[in-house]
Order: C-alpha cells, then sequence, then structure tokens
C-alpha cells in the first residue's frame, strides 16, 4: 500500500511551490486581485512554460500526458496561495469536457491553445431557475444550417469574462447536449460578476448564438464525469487553504498577547485548534479519497485494467465533498474567530481563505445537495446485521 | 480497502478472512456481530485459537510469538478480525503487559510471563487508575515499600476492567515518594490470589458489572515481580499507552455496527416508508458513513507514512482516538434511535411471552451499548487529553 506522492509529483508539488512562495506573496495577489481583469495573464503565461496548463491532455494534443493525481497537485498547491487565475475554469472543467466529450478534430483544435495558454474556456451549465441542477437545462439548441442555435440563459458561469469558447449545456435530443460557442459570435452576451472570493463569473445570454455540438450523444453522464473531477480538484485546494489558514491560525494563537500571555496559553482555544486540526486531517484523507476515485477510473479507462466504475467514483466524490464543506466550514469561521477582529479586515490575508472556502463549498453542490445524492445512491456501505440475515 | 493493496498485500488479506470465517467458531462471532456479552470463555476459547496460529500477539518479538509483519499487515490482521466479529486477544494480554514485558523485562521475567500472556493462561488485570488519579494518572498514591526481598503494596486501584476473571494485576506502584511525582513510580507484577487483595465490583449505568475497584492491604510482592528497573514505570506506562491509541479508532467494528444499524433501519416501518428512506435519518447516517471512510483513510494515510520507513509512534494517531471514539458513540446512538420505543428498556431477553410479538433483536442491548459507551472517549486519554496532545506535539501550542 503506498499513498505517497510519487516522486514526479513531488517534484511538480515543490516547483509549484517555489514558484507561488516567490512570485505570488500576498502583495503581489492584492494588486491582482484589485486589477480589472481579476487576474493576470503574466502569471498565466508562466504556468503554462511550466507545463501546467496542460497536464492531464495527451502529448498529440501538446499536453504532458498526465492525469488528475498531479492536477490535483496544483490544485492544493494554488489553495495555498490562494490563485486567482482560471484554472479551474479553463483546465479542469473547459478542458475537461472537450478531452471528455469532443471529437478528435474537437481536440486537436482547442486543446493545444489551452495548453499554451492563449485559449479561455468557461463552462456554462447553470441556470437562474435550477440551483445546482445541470440534468435538465432550460436553454435548448436547435439545427441550424450545419450546426446549431443555442438560446437561453445561463449563470454562475467561471470565468465569463474573458473566455474565448463557452461550452453550454442544452436541452437536445430529449437530452442534455454540450455545444461550443465562441465568445464573440453573434448573440452573446456577457454580464460580467466578482464572487466573495475574486474569482471572476457572470451570466451569459445566447440569443439564437451559433454553435457546434461538442461530440455526440447525451452529455448526461459526460457532465457528471466533468463536475466529479472539478468537485475533486476544489477537495485538492480546500485542502491547501484550510492547511495555510490553520497554520496562520496556530502562529497566530503564539503570537499575539493578551492579558500579558499569548493567547494559545487557553485551554478554550488550544481544543478548538486541536479539534480544526483533527477536521483538517480528515479532509486531507477525502481528498485523497476523490483523487484515488477519479484517478483510478482514468488508469483503469486508459489501460483496460480494472472496471471503469462511474458510480462509485460519483458516490466517493460526493462523500469526500460532504467532508470537504464540512471542514471548510469549521475551519474558516474557527480561523476568523480565533484571529479576532483582525480577521474580519480585508488587509489581514485570514478573511481571503475564508471567503475563498465559504465559495468553495457552494460551488457546483453544496452539503445538503451531496448528502441527498449520496443517501439515493445508498450510502457508502452495504446495510447487513448477522441476526437478520 | 482491497484495491489499495499490492498483490502480497491483498493474498494476506484474503487469507485472514477465510482464516478468521473457518477458524474462530461461528457462535462467537455471531454474539459479536449482535452486540452480546461474551463470557470469559469466550474471550480465552477465541485468543488460544488465534494464538495457536501465531495471531494472538503478532505485534510482540517474534521469539515471543509476534509475526515480524509491516504495519500494512498488522493493521490488515486487525481489520480483518474486526470485520469477521473475531473476539479480540484480551487488550490487558496482547496490547498492554505482554509489549512491556517483551521490551523492558528481563529475560527472566519474560520467560515467565510472556506464553503463558499470549495464551491467556494468566488473565491480566490493569491497575493503573485511582480514585485521585485519573486523567492525572502520575499522582498515583498506591504504595510499594521494599522491605527485604519483598514490596508491602497498600492502597486502591479503580476502574479494573474484567478484574473479577483476573489473575494477575499489572500495576503502577509509587516506589519513591520524595522525587518529582513521574520519577517514583514502578511497574510491579502482583498475583491477584496474594493475601490483602480485594476486588469490589462497579456498578455501571449500561446495566453491566465490567469494571471493579481492587483494595490493597500489606500485600506482600517478591521484588522479582519488578518489571525494568526501578522508579522507571511511568516511562513504561507512557509506552503502553502509545501502543493502547493506535488500536483503539475500531474502524472495522465501526463498520459493522453501522451496517447492522442501516440494515435495522432499512426494514423499521415509518408512517413515510422505512426508516432509512427518511431524509433527516439518512443525511445524519450517510454523514456517519462519510466520517467513518475518512477515519479510515486517515488510519491508512498513517500507516502509509510507517510504511514508508517511519515508524516512530505518530502524534496524528490521537485524531484516530479523538474521532474513532465520538463515531462508535455515533453509531451506538443512531442504533437506539433506529428501534424508537422499543429499545427503551433494559431486557436480557428480546422474548416477550407467548402470544406477543418479540421485541427486535438490537432492543437488549442497544441501549446498554449506548451507556456504556460513553467509556470511549474517556479511558485511553479522554477526548479532552488527545486535543491536549494535539496542540502541543502537533500545532505546538
Amino acid at each position: 500500500m503506498d499513498l505517497e506522492l510519487t516522486e514526479d509529483q513531488r517534484e511538480l508539488k515543490s516547483t509549484v511551490a517555489r514558484l507561488l512562495k516567490s512570485e505570488y506573496d500576498a502583495a503581489t495577489r492584492e494588486e491582482i486581485l484589485a486589477s480589472e481583469t481579476g487576474w493576470s495573464r503574466e502569471k498565466w503565461e508562466q504556468f503554462a512554460e511550466l507545463g501546467l496548463l496542460g497536464l492531464p491532455f495527451a502529448e498529440d494534443y501538446d499536453g504532458a500526458d498526465m492525469g488528475f493525481a498531479e492536477v490535483a497537485v496544483v490544485m492544493e498547491e494554488f489553495g495555498r496561495a490562494l490563485v486567482l487565475e482560471p484554472y479551474l475554469s479553463t483546465v479542469v472543467l473547459g478542458g475537461g469536457f472537450v478531452n471528455a466529450a469532443g471529437t478528435d478534430a474537437q481536440k486537436a483544435e482547442i486543446l493545444p491553445g489551452v495548453v499554451a495558454g492563449e485559449t479561455l474556456l468557461a463552462f456554462a451549465g447553470f441556470e437562474p431557475a435550477g440551483r445546482y441542477d445541470l440534468t435538465s437545462p432550460a436553454a435548448s439548441a436547435a439545427e441550424a444550417g450545419e450546426g446549431y442555435a443555442v438560446t437561453g440563459e445561463k449563470t454562475s458561469v467561471l470565468g465569463a469574462a474573458d473566455a474565448d469558447t463557452f461550452i453550454v449545456s442544452a436541452a437536445a435530443d430529449g437530452g442534455v447536449g454540450l455545444f461550443l460557442v465562441a465568445a464573440d459570435a453573434e448573440g452573446v452576451t456577457v454580464s460580467p460578476r466578482t464572487q466573495a472570493d475574486g474569482v471572476r463569473t457572470g451570466s451569459v445570454r445566447f440569443d439564437g448564438a451559433q454553435a457546434v455540438r461538442l461530440g455526440s450523444g447525451d452529455a448526461s453522464a459526460v457532465i457528471e464525469k466533468v463536475v466529479d473531477t472539478a468537485n475533486a480538484a476544489l477537495a485538492a485546494e480546500a485542502v491547501g487553504a484550510m492547511e495555510t489558514s490553520l497554520q496562520m491560525t496556530a502562529e497566530y494563537l503564539k503570537t499575539r498577547e493578551q492579558f500579558g500571555a499569548p493567547i494559545g496559553v487557553n485551554q478554550a482555544l488550544q481544543h478548538r485548534a486541536a479539534d480544526a486540526y483533527a477536521t483538517l486531517e480528515g479532509a486531507k484523507s477525502m481528498a485523497l479519497y476523490a483523487k484515488l476515485a477519479v484517478a483510478g477510473e482514468e488508469a483503469a479507462a486508459a489501460t483496460g485494467e480494472g472496471a471503469v466504475d462511474s458510480k462509485s467514483r460519483h458516490r466517493d466524490v460526493l462523500a469526500a465533498k460532504l467532508i470537504i464543506d464540512k471542514a471548510a466550514r469549521e475551519i474558516s469561521q474557527e480561523s476568523i474567530q480565533m484571529h479576532g477582529g483582525i480577521g474580519m479586515t480585508m488587509e489581514y490575508p485570514i478573511g481571503h481563505f475564508a471567503k475563498r472556502l465559504t465559495v468553495i463549498t457552494r460551488t457546483f453542490d453544496d452539503k445538503d445537495e451531496v448528502t441527498q445524492e449520496l443517501a439515493s445512491l445508498g450510502g457508502l456501505l452495504e446495510p447487513h446485521a448477522a441476526d437478520l440475515s | 480497502m482491497d484495491q489499495l493493496l499490492n498483490k502480497e498485500e491483498l493474498e494476506f488479506a484474503q487469507h485472514m478472512r477465510e482464516f478468521y470465517r473457518t477458524e474462530i467458531p461461528e457462535e462467537l462471532r455471531f454474539k459479536v456481530a449482535t452486540g452480546q456479552d461474551l463470557t470469559k470463555d469466550d474471550i480465552v476459547t477465541s485468543q488460544r485459537i488465534l494464538n495457536q496460529h501465531g495471531y494472538a500477539v503478532p505485534n510482540w518479538p517474534v521469539e515471543y510469538g509476534g509475526q515480524d509483519w509491516t504495519p500494512v499487515q498488522r493493521h490488515i490482521w486487525l481489520e480483518e478480525m474486526q470485520l469477521a466479529c473475531v473476539p479480540q486477544p484480551l487488550a490487558f494480554n496482547a496490547s498492554m503487559v505482554g509489549p512491556v514485558i517483551a521490551t523492558f523485562g528481563s529475560k527472566e521475567i519474560k520467560d515467565r510471563f510472556l506464553p503463558a500472556t499470549a495464551n491467556v493462561d494468566i488473565w491480566w488485570a490493569q491497575g493503573f487508575s485511582e480514585p485521585n488519579a485519573g486523567s492525572d494518572l502520575a499522582s498515583l498514591k498506591t504504595s510499594a515499600v521494599r522491605k527485604g526481598d519483598k514490596y508491602i503494596v497498600n492502597g486502591q486501584k479503580t476502574w479494573t476492567t474484567l478484574g473479577q476473571y483476573g489473575d494477575w494485576i499489572f500495576m503502577l506502584v509509587r516506589t519513591d515518594p520524595t522525587v518529582k511525582k513521574q520519577a517514583g513510580i514502578s511497574f510491579l507484577l502482583i498475583d491477584m490470589k496474594s493475601p490483602g487483595v480485594t476486588v469490589r465490583p462497579i456498578q455501571l449505568i449500561d446495566g453491566g458489572h465490567e469494571v471493579n475497584e481492587v483494595f490493597f492491604e500489606d500485600v506482600e510482592v517478591p521484588v522479582e515481580n519488578l518489571v525494568g528497573e526501578e522508579n522507571k514505570g511511568w516511562t513504561y506506562a507512557k509506552f503502553l499507552l502509545g501502543n493502547e491509541r493506535t488500536g483503539i479508532a475500531r474502524i472495522g467494528m465501526s463498520k459493522v455496527n453501522l451496517a447492522r444499524a442501516k440494515a435495522y433501519a432499512a426494514m423499521t416501518k415509518t408512517s413515510r416508508g422505512t426508516l432509512l428512506d427518511d431524509p433527516l435519518f439518512s443525511a445524519r447516517l450517510t454523514e456517519i458513513e462519510a466520517r467513518l471512510t475518512a477515519l479510515e483513510f486517515t488510519q491508512l494515510r498513517i500507516l502509509s507514512t510507517q510504511a514508508a520507513g517511519s515508524d516512530k509512534p505518530d502524534p496524528r494517531s490521537s485524531v484516530l482516538k479523538l474521532h474513532g471514539s465520538q463515531l462508535q458513540q455515533d453509531i451506538t446512538e443512531l442504533l437506539v434511535d433506529v428501534l424508537g420505543p422499543q429499545g427503551l428498556d433494559f431486557v436480557d431477553s428480546t422474548a416477550v411471552g407467548e402470544g406477543f410479538t418479540d421485541l427486535p433483536g438490537a432492543a437488549a442491548s442497544a441501549l446498554p451499548d449506548y451507556f456504556n459507551y460513553r467509556k470511549v472517549t474517556i479511558y485511553g486519554g479522554s477526548s479532552e487529553v488527545q486535543r491536549g496532545i494535539i496542540s502541543k506535539a502537533i500545532l505546538g501550542l
């Protein structure tokens, strides 16, 4: 049994960590946050040069031919520095959809641009009336000429303002289809917004916008798979953010003095910090659990060894998200409380971690949603009682 | 877990799985699976079968019946044992006094006690806690005064689990009252048949008799019953308590109990269907399942670091104790709640009488277990002690 990172992954981790330490400190991040786009093209190019944008894609498309395990390593480090660049929207979601659903020609057309840092993608799935539902879009696609025309309104579109191409879910053939729409196509209107954590999002209207179908057939299974992958990526990011929050909080407890002593001498605070640590360990375990589920399915599909089991992947990611959500809530709230008033300020970093964590727990789903869905799938354990069988 | 194991580990797991299910009597495993109390004979029978095959004390040195296993194999051995509902080796023998004697005892004392300890020819009781020495164990007062080739022991121990079956008791005693409290403690073995030893039962809120008080009045103990060096007992006790913490998460057992609560919920009717379909109940159950999985993977992560070379005690095992004990309690509570009104009686049998419907099978054990399991966040270092360890050893507070 070996749950440690491979040597290559450890190297990737330290490379990313070194880069962020020297190039992405709190002051730099603050500048990026306050900039017009809310993220930095320059940093994005650095990530591209390092090969981070091509990690999960095949060499045929200029990728590194690695997999989700490496993406998770990057996301965890991004979580530590609260990286604002659109990695989740472009690489994990957008690239993930093209990679999972696209034809070879579509992959060849789109992915090299993503890998090079030249193409930005955004998934337009959520709708104003649907909360977290992605299974029955009100947006629709009608055949038009050689392609389609997509009509509908999407919301909470990560990376909406700067996307070059949208991947839009819309009702098609009695199911759900995915459609590629160029951001500059006629009939596309973007209303950009900024999330509480500074990450850019927005609403997008498609009014008979010209579209090309991404792959073919019903896309429900692909949507579930790519969103699961994104949730597993968020789990890794959350672990990075939670670990940093707790380290900062423990440090603060040791240095902040009140009543003539560091506040960390108080057992009331020690025990709550210890509980937060125990919670963090559980979250790390479940981020690993989600990573194994996603990477395991990926490996089974690639090598033909072992079962490609999408139901258990979905269940495992839901279970992970449940624990991550609980942990993120506890650690972000406790970090502010243990810092006291300074934790409420924009000038001190702890609140920024709390904001990102609060958004993560409600991105793609929330704790109640994942709990209900996991329960409806039968949970993780088969019922068995020796005296009932 | 199987998909994480390499080929050898998987074969080992399959071997243990089959061994437990073929060699340990079904009736014993059924008792464990349905939460019934085990008798002394049940525990002895099970441990002797294990010992015969070298599976009672794998954590001991090989020359005294241990196995040269990896941390992962030791984990599989225990996890599969719990999943098969095999009565576990008596902790006082296998994971407490045995390793202390094996690590710190003289050759004579090892030869004298270890084989009988592995085979439960001696049933050991634990003499650590005292009425005024609980979490602050080092403040214990029971004294052992050297007189020629004997110690004269006076004092009182308490919470002595299953002491009513005890042949011998391993004790922490004060041999030097003049120094810092940790520096005057020794580790002494006492034959419970010695004159001056009295065992008194303590009745617990679960309705059972599991723990005892043990009184010592001028008990004469030969000096050769001292383990290791005089006044080094605190070191040995810390070693023992460290061993106790790692196996204490009891994840396999929690899986069995949770699967049982779930099966009962699936056959329990409510006004809206079965209890398992009830949204609030199923949300609570689902969250416990996810927490249990998180704890299992925390244990595997710790194992994986140990497998990578570090066999040091890992302070993260305090997380296993803290969360493992909370989960055990939450699961006993879940089963009580599944039973509803029929779970509220203290009954020895679920038979109600001719012409009446029997109580559900779990009714005889669920509420007693709920009360009994209040102990798990108290013993082996209470939850508060574990938080203290985490805050000092890991967070540096």
